[in-house]
């Protein structure tokens, strides 16, 4: 039982590891700056094309860690204080697409897609 | 301060929760001695937190990008592994509750290693663990001012207002019977790992890994996930305002296939056993 159990987690570790080097290696998609001061997002609408991937370069210049979230694009990334991190979103379909920092929910943003 | 409390009250609360049902479930099967299994799977947990935590902050780059996904994402498969394992037990246990009480304890401590006990309080703090020290590491940073220590002090008393929440679940789920306390659980674990599974097939539709999906439906007019409520149910049992067809069907697969193996008709029938010395009547 305990054998078996291990031998599942390893498989999983390995398939996401793999999922990890798949998701790394596609082709490099626009970058979209998005940086996170004095409890705002700026800026606080990002247009993007519709149908097309991109990246979000999401800079935290706050002295403490902000956490991307948004529901609508499944994503959840703590952005620690001072880092910049890459967050790639698939293409959107046109619509408005809303995101916060969960550590502060008072600074808040949208994505349209058109 | 108040948006703090409810900040680590909402992410301490899915582990309290985890951690008060196991210790009254070692309670109920007579195993409080084995509460260490509890104790250090939660402590691992904090431990793990703290080390992600610290990770993160050092990390740069590609590992910055990935790295915590590919944790979360195998976290959250193990343990809805874990949770589906401890669920399907608990009930095949809520319905063979007659019996000896001794004989059954000691078949409970044979038959449900007790590690996955510590593997699912493991997993419960730190699910949302490593989260909750970069923020309460961000507020103490900031706590030079009054209102950097209101929220610093706020989000404490969330962690706290959490951990009394899971300590009044084992007292009160002391008094309540083996069977009913069973029950309830597993259907609760059940929707909590369904929301676990909707929310890593979410997190692979949108890295790439899953094809896309539309929009089920958008109830966020009327329950917003990011909100207070819609926040805890979102934690609890896996509540979305605008899901996409894949996490609704996810959730719904998982239901289904876990609910047939969790509650399938009648009760596990005891194994006829003819005494010694005796010829069965159906063999003669």
């Amino acid at each position: 039982m305990r054998s078996s159990f291990k031998r599942l987690i390893a498989c999983v570790v390995v398939g996401l590891v793999s999922v990890a080097g798949a998701v790394s290696a596609a082709d490099a998609p626009p970058e979209i700056p998005l940086t996170i001061d004095k409890n705002q997002f700026q800026p606080n609408e990002v247009k993007v094309k519709a149908n097309t991937p991109f990246v979000l370069v999401i800079t935290n210049k706050s002295a403490k860690a902000a956490e991307f979230e948004s529901k609508d694009l499944r994503v959840e990334k703590v952005v620690p204080a001072g880092k910049t991190l890459n967050v790639r979103i698939r293409a959107l379909k046109p619509g408005t697409y809303s995101f916060l920092d969960d550590f502060n929910q008072q600074a808040t943003g949208r994505i349209v897609a058109e | 301060m108040g948006g703090t409390f409810v900040i680590t009250l909402r992410e301490g609360f899915e582990a309290a929760l985890i951690m008060g049902i196991v210790y009254t479930y070692l309670q109920k099967i007579g195993a409080e001695r084995h509460y260490r299994y509890a104790t250090r799977g939660g402590l691992l947990g904090v431990l793990a937190s703290v080390a992600l935590g610290v990770l993160v902050t050092a990390l740069s780059g590609p590992l910055l990008d990935l790295g915590p996904d590919v944790i979360s994402l195998a976290v959250i498969l193990v343990a809805v592994i874990v949770l589906t394992w401890h669920g399907y037990w608990m009930q095949q246990h809520a319905r063979a509750v007659k019996g000896d009480v001794q004989r059954r304890i000691d078949e409970a401590q044979a038959s449900h290693r007790l590690w996955i006990i510590g593997v699912l309080a493991f997993t419960g703090v730190f699910r949302e663990g490593a989260e909750t020290v970069l923020f309460l590491w961000g507020l103490l940073t900031q706590a030079t001012s009054p209102s950097g220590w209101a929220s610093a002090t706020g989000a404490v008393l969330g962690l706290a207002m959490a951990a009394t929440l899971g300590w009044a679940i084992f007292r009160g789920g002391r008094h309540i019977s083996l069977q009913r306390f069973f029950a309830v659980t597993s259907v609760f674990l059940l929707l909590l790992a369904a929301g676990m599974f909707s929310t890593g097939a979410g997190r692979l539709e949108a890295m790439g890994v899953l094809p896309q999906s539309s929009m089920a439906w958008d109830t966020s007019l009327v329950l917003d996930d990011h909100g207070v409520v819609g926040g805890f149910l979102n934690g609890l049992v896996g509540y979305r305002a605008r899901p996409s067809w894949l996490e609704a069907g996810s959730y719904l697969f998982y239901l289904v296939v876990a609910g047939a193996l969790l509650f399938r008709s009648g009760p596990p029938k005891p194994r006829a056993r003819a005494p010694k010395g005796q010829i069965p009547a159906h063999a003669a």
